[in-house]
């Protein structure tokens, strides 16, 4: 039986007595980005934390490049080349860009390589460039954006999730993060699992997206679909005052 | 307080003699704050059985250089091997399981208050109550500025020196040394990053340990050992990460220093006991003002 590049089958995750997610099921194909949308507490963090093996799923599996992935520990996924960018811009506060970006690459052995990455994505960020000895901590909130991506592709993932990398940013740099993140997935062929609370952006640039509503799937399809939902547009797309104008 | 008294030799000018004993002590003194620092950064965890360590580091030299005759070198070799096993073994065996599983921070602080004193009372089994010393590794004194610096004090410094300088090496530009911090850092954001934690936590676990032992080695060519020190070692040892702040490698040897110049000022001109009382008060106060210490960051 052939499986999808990356699948969660049926996935379901309690915290103590609360389930978060149920019988979860998501597709990604080789190079496309997908995108997980939904409200505050609907499970996005959950599923991503439940692909990095943060947190296993009680019950489902977990499929990526035909072997299972959901009873790994986070160092075996990332291994396996699955890098997570976490939510809230994660940067190692006290250690310079640079050491941070090192940091991504933790599991490489190539030096020769691993330079030229680092040396490759100072070009895609030159901002970074600039602050390569600076303390990560002392960036500002596009910068250490920058700095999370940067380091989560220092491990040559071949499949990244990015938990709501425009929170808390500046519509102008949200729009930097967005052509990076589709730069990223057709320049370099990293499939991309991309979760955001701005539903408009995650759809816009993503092929499949599904929308997460208290642990389940309620809706699924192609994201241009998904854009003109009359659902999707009322909830997630602030359609509501219009509709209700009009 | 009664161990680790750093005697003036001779009669050097009492305020210079007391700033080339503080720059000895304060080397000595670093290498413990900065065992007990990185400890607590990575697990954070109290290494109660720091001092216990240092005395054992004490042992282990005063046995193969002092009773076997081995080289001085080779006893430091062995205090820094036999501790950086009982600290891995220590990760591994008890705070692993119970890091993991305890519901209360109290448990894995009660767990290592028993640490040191199984430490100790192995020690008083095995060694005994005598203070022991070793003799000289090399003698001779120098003499400049008006004040007397024995050249077995120097070498503890330069030592001493020499592995602070290693280790801040390690930490800052190898893999397993930045592995360290940025667990220190942030646990969750470093798994995802794909290191071990188990393995990352033994392995400072081990050189913390080690370099306590480190200590002890250095020290007991310089005033002996005796099994009992172990507890004034590691209120020191608190004191000082207590000063500069926990967790901080900077704040390590800012205690350091403060310490072991206010311990040598306070010896030259004070009468003995009455050097700690004011640096206990003056710790006391200063924590009232800054309770992170003066490097150290705001829990939470």
């Amino acid at each position: 039986m052939n499986k999808p590049y990356f699948a969660a089958e049926s996935i379901s995750v309690r915290y103590d007595k609360v389930q978060a997610l149920r019988e979860v099921s998501l597709v990604c194909e080789e190079g496309t980005c997908i995108a997980l949308i939904g409200a505050n507490g609907a499970g996005k963090t959950t599923t991503l934390r439940a692909i990095t093996g943060l947190k296993r799923p009680f019950a489902g599996e977990i499929w990526f490049e035909g072997s299972r992935i959901d009873r790994l520990s986070p160092p075996e996924i990332v291994a396996r080349g699955i890098s997570m960018v976490p939510e809230g811009r994660r940067v190692f506060p006290l250690m310079s860009v640079r050491d941070n970006l090192m940091m991504g690459a933790h599991l490489r052995r190539d030096g020769a390589g691993i330079r030229s990455d680092l040396d490759r994505l100072c070009d895609r960020f030159p901002r970074l460039r600039e602050r390569l000895g600076q303390n990560a901590g002392t960036l500002s909130g596009g910068e250490q954006e920058m700095v999370v991506v940067a380091r989560a592709l220092m491990a040559r993932p071949r499949l990244l999730l990015l938990d709501e990398p425009s929170l808390g940013l500046a519509p102008m740099v949200v729009r930097d993060i967005a052509r990076l993140i589709v730069a990223v997935n057709r320049e370099e062929q990293v499939s991309v699992i991309l979760v955001e609370q701005n539903s408009r952006l995650a759809l816009s640039i993503s092929r499949h997206g599904y929308v997460l509503e208290t642990g389940r799937v309620a809706l699924a399809g192609e994201s241009a679909e998904l854009l003109v939902n009359d659902h999707v547009r009322r909830l997630y797309l602030g359609a509501g005052a219009e509709a209700e104008a009009s | 307080m009664l161990a680790v008294r750093p005697v003036p030799l001779a009669q050097g000018v009492p305020m210079t003699q007391a700033l080339v004993d503080g720059c000895v002590l304060s080397a000595n003194y670093a290498l413990i704050a900065l065992g007990i620092t990185l400890i607590f950064s990575i697990m954070n965890l109290l290494n109660f059985a720091h001092g216990q360590m240092l005395m054992i580091g004490g042992f282990m030299v005063y046995y193969v250089y002092g009773v076997f005759h081995l080289p001085f070198a080779l006893g430091l070799l062995a205090a820094a091997l036999v501790l950086g096993l009982i600290g891995a073994g220590f990760e591994r065996f008890l705070f692993r399981r119970v890091l993991r599983v305890a519901t209360r921070e109290e448990n894995s602080m009660l767990l290592a208050v028993g640490t040191a004193l199984l430490l100790e009372n192995v020690a008083l089994f095995l060694f005994g109550e005598k203070q022991r010393g070793v003799p000289e590794t090399v003698s001779g004194v120098v003499q400049f500025a008006g004040a007397f610096l024995p050249y077995q004090r120097l070498e503890v410094f330069l030592v001493a020196l020499v592995l602070i300088l290693g280790l801040l090496y390690f930490v800052q530009y190898t893999r397993p040394g930045r592995a360290m911090r940025a667990l220190a850092q942030d646990r969750d954001a470093a798994r995802l990053m794909g290191v071990n934690v188990d393995r990352t936590a033994m392995m400072g676990f081990a050189i913390g340990a080690g370099l306590a032992g480190l200590a002890g080695g250095l020290l007991v060519t310089v005033q002996g050992v005796n099994a009992g020190i172990g507890t004034d070692i590691s209120i020191k040892a608190f004191i000082m990460i207590m000063i500069g702040g926990a967790g901080v490698v900077g704040g390590a040897i800012l205690g350091a220093v403060v310490l072991g110049f206010a311990e040598s000022i306070g010896y030259a001109y004070l009468p003995g006991s009455l050097t700690y009382l004011l640096i206990f008060l003056a710790l006391i106060l200063f924590l009232v003002i800054r309770p992170r210490g003066i490097m150290g960051h705001p829990w939470g």
